[in-house]
């Protein structure tokens, strides 16, 4: 064999190498549980991997928007359906049709609901290698890990035991109002939608459609972040892909968000009394739709009455 | 493309650049590299590459039009009588300094108004406040093309070189634009010379296989001083510089040598990916470090930090203000009256301290690096003023400076007046470094070593174990490489299962080990500020 | 000539080999004072004008180099 094919032969089995290395090491530093302790990171949107295998109904992904605006407790307590928040803050669209992978692998919720806001959020060429990159190894997003690696690590399987008692919704009853005014103002401009931003939605638009869910685009209200050409860019979307489109910010008459009480950080996020009104109009609107069960009497969903009786305490601060 | 330490550049466009450098036939190879490095630059600074292609164009036709000059001042000369040829050569001398003044004009002009009107306006305003006066100069806010700073001295040394016919004008529009534009050196340097560079980056030389291992090892050693150590520090030095006055001395002596550590392993992490990408394509760049922290005197120092910087200051502001008529004068003059150590030292002086009036205000518009640039000027003159003082003294007590502890002793003290510079190098302005340094010196104290302080800074115990084991690493690579020996082509003798090891052990370290990701935030290049 | 230069360097900088040695510059040797000095004793010495085109590495390297350029400028005139 010639020096050139020799030292081609060579480099090709320095990178395999390199990946079986990678692929090893990921599995030692992939948390083996999905609690803090374990090093396990957005543990709130994370403890759905906690569940109990296909027991929850909807899921709703994006960002801090989602964490604020939706509490799934209040929707078990009038109606008994299961649903969970995989909201993080500032979530990029890659980080959604990554929670949402992850959650099918144990759950077939009927809906999933897609915040809008994480549409518009600017990902870099950069921040997408490197997350699919995390994909294929995990290695690489836990790597931090090395400060509290134990032996167990070494050869442990994985298993997930936490879960949220609020189902991913982040209690906050801070008031922190603005004056009340018509922020939707109409307008013909769209808002554009980047070529990457694009690329996540259809995946979770495939992945939805393969495995028989239903996609809605939600925008919940926020007096200070959202536009009528926001609204339009996301409508053109929702029309090129026959997805339902509902804009919280356009159903003031049936929400009645009065931004002086139900805001927490002057229109940017609601705040408890702001979710209850937008958690009240999604029970509705699921109730409506006919495609759930009233688990509230069965007793494999009993730890959710037991996590109620938690959320409740939370919230009425005692 | 931000910095040369991403994902985005080491792993998409410069391999990218590579297979299809290599691939195509030779004479298109150069050609690749130019469009390679205008589409970088067009990816920091988009429109602002018009600057860099107005600059380029510029100097291509002043090195012809000096060239014109120059073989028609040989023509006349050649019809002469030899008692006027001295007139002849004065008339053409004059002729081709207004070039050459035109030259600068348009070059250093855009880099001052870009990069020092704000500072200049500021200045002013204040002086007409203080003066009672009630107009104020309006302040532009103005962006600078990425490299600005570093590819305009390449420009005027060019320009420089060709009039001093130390090189030929060259017509090669192509060449002399790649020269300006390469991407490894655009950004933050090597500062390069025509004479040396211009014609093996056209050359247009396939890579070999050690060009592709030794290049890779050195981007690879690179990477892990800027992830591991100088990113892992980011976060205690932003904190101790911003808020300094919640700290005390001790935090004040972290906060220089930190610092120090941090910019030496970024500058010369980068300044590694930078010569090993080169290096790739078989094309060898200046080097800009050479083990700095082991020199033993503050103009050492200087002959081992940021290399390429210092030699053009050597080359085109010291020694032609030194040797100029005027200053040649006071030289003999003072050499009759104070001898010939202590005469050219008034000479000396002066051309160093525009030299460091300019190195101080090349790094910024601000008066903490004109303080910095005046304390290394201090140092430096002071030094070679008592040095016939310190010989004998020394010789007195039978110490031989070359050798043994006070070896040691010179870079330690070397090492600390550097860490000092440093602290008003990085200070958020003049007055944060004096009270930073006036901590340092009179509230010295070990108290937050000890009470927790340190660890709640950003940095926990086991990251400053990985830092100090990280820089011990370095250190012995550079104990070795500063006795001779080129580790790389060391390295390349041992059998393959070393090499591999080696290899991997780093790219799992910088892995493992670097300060990346969801934890972590991102760490804007120091010197691409520049 | 080269006992002269080589009288002249040692009153600058002692610690060196001049004999030997033909790295003055590339080494550091010699610090840009130090040639400062060096040129200025140079043009005394040997009655030159040593303009600062000359001041490059080459010439300034080894004793040999230094004289080889002294003679030359004395040649040119």
């Amino acid at each position: 064999m010639n020096k050139k094919a020799k030292d081609i032969i060579g480099c090709i089995s320095f990178m395999v190498g390199l990946l079986i290395l990678f692929a090893v090491l990921s599995v030692i530093f992939v948390p083996k549980d999905n609690s803090r302790a374990a090093g396990m990171e957005a543990v709130q949107a994370n403890g759905i991997l906690g569940e109990k295998e296909n027991t929850i109904d909807y899921i709703i992904l994006g960002d801090s928007e989602t964490h604020s605006s939706f509490t799934p407790m209040q929707i078990w307590k009038d109606y008994g359906y299961t649903g969970y928040v995989c909201g993080t803050n500032a979530q990029h669209l890659y980080e959604s049709e990554k929670f949402l992978r992850q959650a099918l692998k144990h759950q077939s919720p009927k809906y999933v609901i897609l915040e809008t806001n994480a549409i518009y959020r600017y990902s870099s060429i950069e921040n997408a290698i490197m997350a699919k990159a995390e994909n294929y190894f995990p290695l690489f997003r836990y790597h931090d890990r090395w400060k509290n690696l134990k032996f167990s690590d070494l050869g442990g399987s994985v298993q997930y035991t936490y879960t949220n008692y609020s189902k991913g919704y982040r209690f906050e009853d801070r008031i922190d109002g603005v004056e009340n005014k018509q922020y939707m103002k109409p307008t013909e401009r769209a808002k554009h939608i980047t070529k990457i931003n694009r690329h996540y939605v259809n995946n979770i638009i495939n992945l939805c459609k393969e495995k028989h869910i239903e996609l809605i685009l939600v925008s919940t209200p926020s007096i200070s972040n959202w536009t009528y050409a926001k609204h339009n860019g996301i409508q053109k979307l929702a029309d090129q892909n026959g997805l339902t489109y509902i804009d919280m910010n356009l159903l003031q008459d049936q929400l009645e968000i009065d931004w002086e009480t139900d805001t927490r950080d002057k229109g940017d996020h609601l705040n408890y009394s702001g979710a209850v009104k937008v958690t009240d109009w999604l029970g509705t609107y699921f109730k409506q739709s006919g495609e759930f069960t009233d688990h509230r009497q069965d007793a494999a969903y009993q730890s959710w009455n037991k996590d109620l009786k938690r959320y409740e305490k939370k919230v009425s601060g005692k | 493309m931000t910095s040369y330490v991403s994902i985005l550049y080491l792993l998409i466009f410069l391999p990218a650049v590579l297979l299809v450098y290599n691939v195509l036939p030779k004479k298109y190879r150069p050609i690749i590299l130019l469009l390679a490095s205008y589409a970088f630059f067009w990816s920091i600074s988009r429109k602002l590459l018009v600057f860099l292609l107005v600059s380029t164009v510029s100097i291509h036709h002043i090195g012809l039009w000096l060239t014109a000059v120059q073989s028609e001042r040989n023509d006349v000369l050649a019809k002469t009588e030899r008692s006027g040829k001295k007139a002849v050569k004065a008339l053409y001398i004059r002729r081709q300094r207004w070039i050459v003044f035109l030259a600068a004009c348009v070059h250093v002009g855009t880099l001052l108004v870009l990069k020092y009107s704000g500072f200049f306006g500021r200045n002013i305003n204040a002086l007409l406040q203080t003066a009672g006066v009630g107009l104020s100069v309006p302040i532009l806010k103005l962006m600078m093309p990425i490299g600005i700073s570093f590819y305009t001295m390449q420009a005027m040394s060019y320009v420089f070189d060709v009039y001093r016919e130390t090189k030929k004008a060259d017509k090669n529009l192509g060449r002399l634009a790649l020269y300006m534009a390469f991407f490894p050196t655009i950004m933050e340097g090597p500062i390069c010379r025509y004479a040396d560079d211009a014609e093996q980056l056209w050359e247009g030389r396939r890579s070999t296989l050690e060009n592709l291992t030794f290049g890779a090892e050195r981007i690879l050693y690179g990477v892990f001083k800027k992830i591991i150590i100088a990113d892992r520090l980011n976060i205690m030095i932003k904190t101790l510089y911003t808020g300094y006055a919640d700290y005390d001395g001790g935090m004040m002596a972290v906060a220089a040598i930190a610092y120090t550590c941090q910019l030496y392993m970024e500058f010369s992490g980068t300044m590694d990916v930078v010569i090993g990408s080169a290096e790739l394509f078989g094309v060898v760049l200046p080097e800009n470090f050479r083990h700095p922290f082991f020199s033993k005197s503050i103009s050492e120092f200087w002959t081992r930090w940021h290399i390429t910087l210092g030699t053009w200051f050597r080359d085109y502001i010291f020694y032609p203000l030194s040797m100029s008529k005027p200053l040649k004068k006071l030289t003999s003059k003072a050499r009759k009256k104070i001898g010939n150590h202590f005469g050219p030292l008034i000479a000396g002086t002066m051309a160093l301290f525009v030299v460091w009036l300019f190195n101080g205000l090349w790094h910024g518009a601000g008066w903490h690096y004109i303080f910095f640039g005046m304390y290394h000027l201090v140092l430096i003159v002071a030094a070679n003023f008592v040095e016939p003082f310190t010989r004998e003294f020394l010789e007195k007590i039978h110490i031989r400076r070359e050798e043994g502890p006070y070896r040691i002793f010179r870079m330690i003290r070397t090492a600390l007046l550097v860490c000092i510079g440093e602290l008003f190098f990085r200070a958020e302005g003049l007055r944060a470094g004096l009270c930073m340094f006036n901590k340092m010196v009179t509230q010295f104290t070990l108290c937050s070593f000890t009470d927790g302080t340190i660890f709640s800074l950003g940095m926990d115990k086991l990251d400053f174990i990985v830092v100090i084991l990280a820089v011990l690493f370095v250190f012995a690579v550079s104990v070795v490489s500063e006795k001779g020996t080129n580790v790389r082509r060391l390295l390349s003798t041992k059998r393959r299962i070393i090499r591999w090891a080696v290899c991997y052990g780093l790219i799992l370290c910088c892995i493992i080990f670097g300060a990346y990701g969801m934890n972590y935030t991102p760490v804007d290049p120091i010197y691409a500020g520049f | 000539m080269k006992e002269q230069i080589i009288e002249i360097l040692e009153d600058i900088q002692p610690e060196a080999d001049y004999e030997t040695c033909r790295t003055l510059i590339d080494d550091h040797i010699l610090s840009s004072l130090d040639v400062l000095s060096l040129v200025a004793e140079l043009e005394d010495e040997f009655d030159v004008t040593i303009p600062t085109v000359e001041v490059i590495p080459s010439n300034f390297n080894s004793v040999d180099a230094i004289a080889a350029m002294v003679e030359r400028l004395q040649e040119e005139g």
